[in-house]
């Protein structure tokens, strides 16, 4: 039986409101003929809807895109229009939109690290299932991840879908006494993310080296999270206006959200992405702790982008005990920004990777026509890669081996699908 | 001190899947404690962190639906079971604090029929119709839950 020439896997998608995706794989006389992985994505509502209302509207709406990364949505629509308009963000005010990112990174990864992508290495069907093996491990991780959101609520006025960011800057600024609390316990949250990488560096991870191209932002210092300019392996770096010139989307039958490509290659975005391209960028603990966890200068290994978040939380913490002991309240919460009749860009690094936005605004300060691109959708292709890779490899596993092994390929992305770790069901369509 | 948390699940930007949220900003403005979220196991879970009564108020699909038609399902002190086929988050959700002791109290489910899911905002006919009631219910829950009141 598993040894058919012809193949059909079929993963369809559980039901859920907020995504739903599924995967097809057929192989034919032992090859892999297809493989499409159907991602449903909502970013073309939004653009859509985004048309004619008023510029200050997106950083709001757009949060409401995706309740994980909010704060990627936000920041990317914030710094598209200030763009537009010509003002810049500096000194506290940016300093304090990184530390509300920084919150949404290990909020994010500690999710996906410990309840979505841990129980893929440690044999269990789902983090629920972990939970009552390893209650104190998830208990760390759920520790980590109320860190994030501490940071979240009092940067940005919630956890979910932030209230307290506008284009300019802020509503209100916190004062540096607000702050301090949060370091305090940033310091032991410190510790549960060294703990982290130790942990999931000792996992098993099956070979894969993928070759595409990477692409990241690239940051005059530091390691890009709220701002950058992309910058590609192949040496390439552009900036944020020339982003549509390089990356173009198109329709693909089999799903509803748009495949990007490279200057017509397949590339990748993300933690593979950031890393590869900005490891000499981390912090002096936070490289330590990439060294110790056997990470080099480059990964290419999707399966070890469990440690490659792990090492970018430990980043994260110390990057927002770096923010809080250096701030200052500013003046003023946020710049004036004026509208003025013309096209901006921002891109950002969401946890899952390169985000853009792109509006153009039009007289009275009305949204003419916006564009979003999602890391999801830019990494779909090259996740179909990693699988047509994965099966082409492992043909001798039975259906259900393989069908795991696929879903551990997808979920290696941290893909916006659905928060679920068992978001995939499967059936085998025996033709 | 004993407290109450209604919780709306939903995506205000999915037409009737708003509508645990919509019932969420009912309550809220009667003065009780509210949140939304979309559903995420673990979001649900530190949503009702420190609350011994939890209402869940959420969206379901059915086949065939009667859209409006309420579903109440009740959980007390960890003894129910989560079982559904519609997979909102929220059985995941009472199995994950299960596991972590950290179901509360008391939590009262409220599964709404729906029909439109389609993107947009606001709620069809039947469903809207359905809110006031719900708020009622989610209302008595409150009242007559929480002890000292």
């Amino acid at each position: 039986m598993t040894h058919r020439a012809n193949r059909t896997l079929r993963v369809a998608g559980l039901a859920r409101v907020e995504g739903e995706g599924a995967l097809h794989v057929r192989t034919k006389d032992g090859r892999v003929e297809d493989v499409a992985l159907n991602i449903y994505e909502p970013p073309r509502f939004f653009e859509a809807f985004l048309r004619g209302r008023d510029y200050l509207e997106p950083p709001d709406i757009t949060a409401r895109i995706c309740g994980i990364c909010p704060v990627a949505y936000q920041i990317s629509a914030c710094r598209a229009i200030e763009d537009a308009c010509g003002v810049v963000v500096d000194g506290q005010v940016l300093a304090l939109r990184r530390l509300l990112y920084c919150g949404e990174w290990i909020s994010s990864h500690a999710l996906h690290i410990y309840l979505l992508h841990a129980p893929d290495f440690l044999g269990f069907p789902d983090g629920i299932a972990m939970a009552a093996e390893h209650r104190a491990l998830v208990e760390r991780g759920l520790a980590l991840k109320q860190a994030g959101n501490a940071i979240m609520d009092l940067v940005g006025g919630r956890a979910i879908h932030p209230v307290n960011v506008r284009v300019g800057g802020f509503y209100r600024a916190p004062t540096a006494a607000e702050l301090r609390p949060l370091a305090v316990r940033l310091r032991r949250t410190l510790d549960d993310a060294l703990a982290t990488v130790q942990w999931v560096a000792g996992f098993e991870f099956p070979d894969l080296d993928v070759p595409h191209d990477l692409m990241a932002l690239r940051d005059t210092d530091g390691y890009p999270i709220d701002r950058g300019e992309p910058r590609v392996t192949t040496g390439l770096s552009f900036t944020a206006a020339e982003f549509g010139e390089h990356v173009v989307e198109h329709q693909v039958p089999h799903s509803t959200a748009l495949h990007a490509r490279l200057d017509g290659r397949m590339y990748l975005v993300g933690p593979l992405a950031r890393y590869t391209l900005n490891s000499d960028r981390l912090s002096t603990v936070a490289a330590q702790a990439a060294t110790a966890g056997g990470l080099g200068a480059e990964c290419r290994n999707p399966f070890r982008s469990i440690v490659v978040r792990a090492v970018e939380v430990v980043y994260a913490v110390e990057e927002a005990l770096r923010i809080i002991a250096e701030y200052q309240r500013p003046a003023l919460p946020f710049l004036d920004v004026p509208s003025m009749v013309g096209v901006g860009h921002g891109i950002t690094e969401a946890p899952r990777g390169l985000l853009y936005h792109r509006y153009e605004i039009g007289p009275g300060g009305l949204v003419v026509t916006a564009d979003i691109v999602p890391p999801t959708s830019q990494n779909q292709s090259a996740i179909e890669d990693d699988v047509t890779r994965l099966v082409t490899s492992y043909l001798h596993l039975d259906d259900h081996s393989l069908v795991s092994l696929c879903e551990r390929a997808i979920r290696n992305y941290d893909p916006c699908i659905s928060c679920s770790a068992h978001f995939l069901d499967l059936t085998v369509d025996r033709g | 001190m004993s407290t109450a948390v209604v919780v709306g699940v939903g995506n205000e930007f999915r037409r009737d899947d708003g509508v645990g949220p919509a019932v969420a900003r009912a309550v809220s403005a009667l003065g009780v404690r509210a949140e939304i979220t979309d559903g995420d196991p673990v979001r649900l879970m530190e949503a009702w962190a420190d609350a011994d009564l939890v209402v869940v108020v959420d969206a379901v699909r059915c086949t065939p639906a009667r859209p409006g038609r309420v579903h109440r399902v009740s959980f007390l002190d960890a003894g129910g079971s989560a079982t559904s086929s519609h997979g909102f988050g929220v059985p995941e959700a009472v199995e994950l604090a299960q596991a972590l002791d950290r179901l509360p109290r008391r939590l009262v489910v409220l599964a709404v029929e729906v029909s439109d899911v389609a993107f947009g905002p606001g709620l069809s006919p039947p469903v809207a119709a359905a809110v006031p009631e719900l708020v009622r219910e989610v209302m008595r829950e409150v009242a007559t839950d929480v002890p000292g009141r």
